[in-house]
């Protein structure tokens, strides 16, 4: 499935100081469960980046930011985990 | 505004399959966390899943435990409803640490009816 965000990796890398939800560890539905709670913690407009070693995350992150309204910023992939990026927008 | 999604889950397998017990609670939570509103109903040996400690011994590979499953599911709005033939036929008391209904058969019904669409394991 295209996971493509509305950021380039260059714009993902200049993001900085940003709530960061570390799911990894965490099974399939868990990391969509801690990005909802992440995400309630900042205002509208920021951006929140979930961590996540399940590499099913980046997939199901898309379709719920699209279900519910988020901005879905995009994936990095890190050492063994994804960096998945989305902006708060209601 | 649009009209709230609502799913009804009809989960009928218990300890005796593992996969099939875990599954519908996985769909649960994904559903509740895309803000679908969400049930899930016990019937047949799903009820044993409330017993007592059961389903804090249940865990397939791919998904977090059972009980977390099912505690994120209520925790997040999901709403548990329970067969009462079902329980009533084993003389199953469900553990006190689960928020349940106790249903018959037509309000299975009339959920299914009302809902946007509806999933069977």
């Amino acid at each position: 499935m295209d996971v493509t965000g509305s950021m380039t990796m260059a714009e993902l890398e200049g993001l900085v100081d940003l709530k960061v939800v570390d799911a990894r560890g965490s099974a399939c539905p868990g990391p969509l469960l801690e990005a909802k709670k992440g995400i309630a913690t900042v205002p509208v407009g920021d951006v929140i980046e979930i961590w996540s070693s399940d590499p099913g995350t980046k997939a199901d992150v898309s379709v719920w930011s699209a279900k519910v309204g988020h901005g879905f910023l995009g994936v990095l992939a890190a050492d063994g985990y994804d960096r998945v990026f989305v902006r708060r927008a209601k | 505004m649009a009209e709230q999604e609502k799913l009804v889950i009809m989960a009928t397998h218990g300890p005796e399959d593992r996969v099939r017990a875990v599954i519908p609670f996985v769909m649960g939570v994904a559903a509740v966390v895309m803000d679908v509103e969400c049930i899930i109903g016990f019937q047949g040996t799903s009820v044993e899943l409330l017993r007592d400690d059961t389903a804090d011994h249940i865990e397939v590979t791919g998904f977090p435990p059972l009980r977390q499953l099912m505690d994120d599911f209520v925790e997040q709005g999901g709403k548990l409803l329970v067969c009462a033939p079902c329980i009533q036929a084993r003389d199953l008391t469900p553990a006190p640490h689960f928020q349940i209904e106790v249903v018959h058969a037509a309000r299975f019904v009339a959920e299914i009816l009302s809902a946007t669409s509806s999933i069977s394991y």
